[in-house]
């Protein structure tokens, strides 16, 4: 049976991490088209957090077309992971690389890199809107 | 599962205006909530804010002051034995006989209650590997929690009311009793309310929050709502509250800016009001720590607070 | 509930078996030897004919040997025992639910609070008249042949037949229980309940008992000195085993008869029980109006 984690202090809200963990499992192999995942009493009781929040990711995972529940079976894997990126993908994470280099050898430390995007990102989000 | 589609489903609480008196000094006062079935409840606030008061009450334990109370139903008028049937209850320290064995703490459950289940608590032991014959003074801090809950669960009420659970327990003790109580709030849409004055663990148990200082309730409502009907906004320092959209719950000043926590409907798109501004959606604990860190409001009503009470529209519940 | 209320009493029950065995040993020893040495002493005969005046030196024999139990540390002792056993059972029944915290364990199952107390109430209460009378009925029996020469109105004696000690253990019951809801603490209850029950105790026999109903008077061929012995020898002043003899003057005796004994158990028992039931039944209003 596939099995969750959680991480307490990351600060990132509980469902997420699972539907991350979903994800990431997917693209990573370790889950495959079929499986099936665990019953929420399941996680709820593993884990110790509110079924609720199960429910939500699941939910989450059907609306991406990541799983699906079927009526009295329980949710199931639906989508397959292509290991390759689509090509689009591809040149990005090629330029994105060339500029995390660049940064390094710049002198910026993890956290300065981190914080640069972030800012950028920021900043970009407010031209959008005026 | 539990399904919070409040519309539809009964109400496990409700309280309307419910206060309590102890000599000069309101332990509560007007308090106003409406929980729905199925809700995992947070209920948060400093030592002596009256979450025991809220919850004795609740259980039967205590008789208000003033105000209404219903549990599934069950009003203050109804019997007594109605009343307490609808609660099961864990208190804090976990308070049992002990000289008793297991079994006759059990045994104590069937005599006391027409509902209880006694498989079910037979079965929880033999999985926990807790001997029936064993005497509660043997047990650890963590099978006498086991054996409080499964008292409280055996006796089958919808409504589960769990004071402080955990905080005698180890770490694993913990996790091995919170497990529990989800797992079983999954299988069978128990209604669970927590006081708690641990902050930081309560976002994954709960879906619904009461914050409750100087015997007031500051917050009430499911979290997904009210997560989504505050903003942290940072904004210059010059800024007025009074320009602030919204009701500003906590404000934090620095040299040349401010942060705000604002409440306002959900989804209103601050940051396209206010190019200058930055907004955010405010975290779990931050939500309840800024409610916290409020002064708490004399008896006495004001303006700003019923400013405050303004529910959205989604909210069931009103507060002020 | 019956279950839940014998289940915590089911040491105490142990305890007090324990108690009357340990009396009931004793009494059989003494007891069976007391009865030996009466027949062999032929007072049965002695008595019927004389109320004991002919044959002084076999009384005086029986009563020097068994007479000893008369002394004032065990009787000090057998005082107070009704009480001790009555607060011990009584000051923890509420007290100890609040002291430990589990009051919220047993009044928040679905039996209201009034109702856990009364089935308590109701089985332990029994349960100490059933001590009660087993007592009683040991200490009579046993006492038996002495109560031929010496009657049963004497105060050391009245205090252990009939219906007082029952009377007496439940009034400290009753007072320990209330204690017990109003300081919420076990051994200060006992203790908060056994001054005003021993003081009660000592009022009641030493100012009242003797005058429970008006003595009579006689007029006798003899005076305090020459009245056989006087007071508390057999037989009496008033030539009757059994009257209680409260003072000689001159040749008046003032006394109160034999056959006064159960009258009087009536009298003092009723007035322990009357205590008993307002102090219980103020708990259980007590109990009932703080829930409300």
């Amino acid at each position: 049976m596939f099995r969750f984690r959680l991480d307490g202090s990351s600060g990132v809200p509980p469902y997420l991490q699972l539907v991350h963990q979903v994800r990431q499992s997917l693209l990573l192999g370790y889950l495959r088209e079929g499986d099936r995942l665990p019953t929420v009493k399941d996680v709820a009781g593993d884990l110790a957090i509110n079924p609720n929040t199960v429910v939500k990711a699941y939910r989450q995972l059907e609306h991406e077309g990541l799983a699906g529940g079927r009526p009295g079976q329980g949710t199931f894997i639906t989508a397959t992971s292509s290991p390759a990126l689509p090509e689009a993908q591809q040149a990005l994470r090629e330029s994105l690389e060339e500029w995390l280099r660049a940064a390094e050898e710049a002198g910026l430390s993890s956290e300065e890199i981190t914080a640069l995007i972030a800012v950028a990102r920021h900043d970009l989000k407010k031209e959008k809107v005026s | 599962m539990t399904q919070n589609d409040a519309g539809d489903s009964p109400l496990a609480l409700r309280t309307d205006h419910l206060g309590r008196r102890y000599g000069r000094v309101w332990g509560l006062r007007d308090c106003t909530l409406e929980v729905p079935a199925g809700a995992i409840v947070g209920l948060v606030g400093p030592n002596g804010a009256g979450k025991t008061t809220l919850l004795e009450m609740i259980i039967g334990l205590l008789q208000p002051t003033e105000g209404q109370l219903s549990v599934f139903g069950e009003t203050l008028h109804a019997p007594m034995t109605a009343r307490l049937a609808r609660v099961g209850y864990v208190a804090q320290d976990h308070p049992l006989y002990r000289d008793f064995s297991v079994a006759d703490m059990f045994h104590l459950g069937r005599s006391m209650n027409p509902s209880w289940d006694q498989e079910l608590a037979q079965a929880r032991m033999e999985a926990l590997d807790i001997p029936l014959k064993r005497k509660v003074k043997a047990l650890s801090g963590g099978q006498r929690a086991q054996v409080s809950l499964s008292m409280a669960l055996a006796k089958r009420a919808p409504l589960l009311v769990l004071d402080e659970p955990v905080s005698s327990l180890d770490p694993v003790a913990r996790l091995e009793f919170m497990r529990e109580v989800m797992a079983t709030a999954a299988e069978s849409g128990l209604t669970v309310l927590i006081a708690s004055h641990v902050v930081s663990e309560l976002e994954r148990f709960c879906d619904w929050l009461i914050v409750l200082t100087g015997g007031q309730v500051q917050l009430a409502g499911s979290a997904d709502d009210l997560i989504a009907e505050h903003q942290v906004l940072t904004v210059p320092r010059a800024t007025l509250d009074a320009d602030l959209p919204g009701f500003p719950v906590h404000r934090t000043d620095s040299d040349r800016h401010s942060t705000v926590l604002v409440r306002t409907e959900q989804g209103r798109p601050v940051a396209r009001e206010h190019p200058g501004w930055q907004a955010d959606p405010v975290g779990f604990e931050q939500l309840i720590m800024a409610y916290l860190q409020r002064p708490s409001r004399s008896a006495a009503k004001d303006d700003t607070a019923q400013a405050a009470a303004r529910p959205g529209p989604s909210t069931k519940a009103v507060s002020r | 509930m019956i279950w839940v209320s014998w289940r915590q009493h089911r040491g105490q029950a142990i305890s007090c078996l324990a108690v009357l065995a340990a009396l009931a040993v004793y009494a059989i020893l003494l007891g069976t030897s007391m009865r030996t040495a009466f027949g062999h002493d032929a007072l049965t005969a002695c008595l019927a004919h004389s109320q004991g005046t002919v044959c002084p030196a076999a009384v005086h024999a029986f009563t020097d040997r068994f007479g000893s139990e008369v002394n004032i540390a065990f009787w000090s002792v057998t005082l107070i025992v009704p009480g001790l056993i009555g607060v011990l059972v009584g000051g923890s029944l509420i007290a100890r639910e609040l002291e430990y915290g589990t009051w919220r364990l047993a009044w928040s199952q679905t039996v209201p609070r009034a109702r856990w107390l009364a089935v308590k109430l109701a089985l332990v209460t029994g349960g100490l008249i059933v001590l009660g009378a087993a007592m009683t009925a040991v200490i009579t029996w046993y006492r038996a042949p002495m109560d031929r020469l010496t009657g049963h109105l004497e105060h050391n004696i009245f205090d252990f037949e009939g219906l007082v000690l029952t009377a007496y253990i439940l009034c400290a019951f009753g007072f320990a229980v209330l204690a017990g809801l109003l300081l919420r603490r076990s051994i200060p209850a006992m203790v908060a309940a056994f001054i005003p029950w021993l003081a009660i105790r000592l009022v009641i026999e030493f100012v009242f008992r003797d005058h429970f109903l008006a003595p009579l008077t006689a007029t006798v061929n003899c005076t305090q000195e020459t009245c056989g012995e006087g007071i508390g020898f057999v037989p009496q002043a008033t030539g009757r085993i059994g009257d209680l003899v409260l003072s000689i003057q001159g040749n008046v005796v003032t006394y109160q008869p034999a056959d006064r004994f159960w009258t009087f158990q009536f009298i003092e028992a009723g007035i322990f029980v009357a205590l008993t039931a307002a102090a219980l039944g103020a708990t259980i209003w007590l109990l009932h109006r703080r829930a409300a």
